[in-house]
């Protein structure tokens, strides 16, 4: 089980390395994309547009090498749920977004909004995954 | 608790990169777009203006504001020329791309600025989506 979470959490970790990477090679992008949820200021998403690939970066790179593996699992799960609530309102809105889930992408009214929502939710599932197998793990060694 | 600590560190060190990124990225979106931001109503009383569509190639061709010239970051060598060409240096440029969230109309007019010294620009505040507003033009087509 502990093996399982550990294979899970990289795979987690190797996406959000990759969405990071994708969205630094081209911020303006990304910030447009930010831009078309309608929900923050210009100056908020120019720091988002910067600021959140190298939040995915860390994350992603504690989860693959497991180091500050606690605080890169809480800030996943803080990026994922922020992710699907962004994207629901999104949806419920019917606006035209990009998603901007691994930089610039299809708009969303074209794309779906199933797979992108789909995707997130899988990814929580997995650090959900992580965090059960690491508690059994110290309980049996507490055992 | 030691989670919440260590979510802080990588805060902060996200924070650094962000930061450096901002003065050392090559392609960094700038903080302060407004000041080239020009509202329709202003466009409109201009006696007249050189418009720019910063759109894709694809967008053009399905519609564009009339006499309004193709340029965008993707053909920009090519079709620069064809700009150079049209452009009538009296008459104030506007570009316009596909809304309000699109940024390449900022790209196009920033780039003609510093590559072209083309001062009298401006980009429209929202875009292709404002024009079908008012009916200027027909449909967003994005």
């Amino acid at each position: 089980m502990r093996r399982l979470g550990q294979f899970v959490e990289i795979i987690v970790g190797a996406a959000f390395l990759w969405s990071g990477i994708a969205k630094l090679l081209d911020p303006s992008a990304f910030l447009s994309a930010i831009l078309t949820y309608e929900v923050f200021s210009y100056k908020v998403s120019v720091i988002a547009s910067l600021g959140v690939p190298y939040l995915e970066l860390c994350v992603g790179a504690c989860l693959v090498f497991r180091v500050i593996i606690g605080g890169a699992r809480l800030l996943a799960v803080v990026l994922l749920v922020l992710f699907i609530i962004l994207l629901s309102q999104a949806a419920m809105r019917g606006l035209d977004v990009d998603c901007g889930c691994f930089g610039s992408s299809k708009k969303s009214s074209e794309a779906g909004f199933f797979w992108p929502i789909a995707r997130d939710v899988i990814m929580l599932v997995g650090i959900g995954l992580g965090i059960v197998a690491g508690v059994n793990a110290n309980g049996n060694r507490e055992k | 608790m030691k989670s919440v600590r260590e979510a802080c560190v990588i805060i902060v060190v996200t924070g650094l990169c962000g930061v450096i990124a901002f003065f050392a990225h090559p392609k960094a979106p700038a903080f302060h777009v407004n000041e080239l931001e020009v509202e329709l109503e202003e466009v409109l009383r201009f006696e007249e203006a050189f418009w720019i569509d910063a759109r894709s190639d694809e967008d053009f061709e399905k519609g564009h504001l009339e006499g309004a010239l193709s340029l965008n970051e993707e053909r920009w060598e090519e079709q620069i020329v064809d700009f150079l060409d049209a452009w009538n240096p009296d008459a104030p440029t506007v570009v316009y791309c596909s809304s309000q969230a699109c940024l390449r109309s900022y790209e196009v007019a920033e780039r003609l600025k510093a590559e072209l010294g083309v001062e009298n620009i401006f980009v429209l505040k929202g875009g292709w989506e404002k024009l079908a507003e008012v009916e200027i033009v027909e449909g967003a087509n994005q």
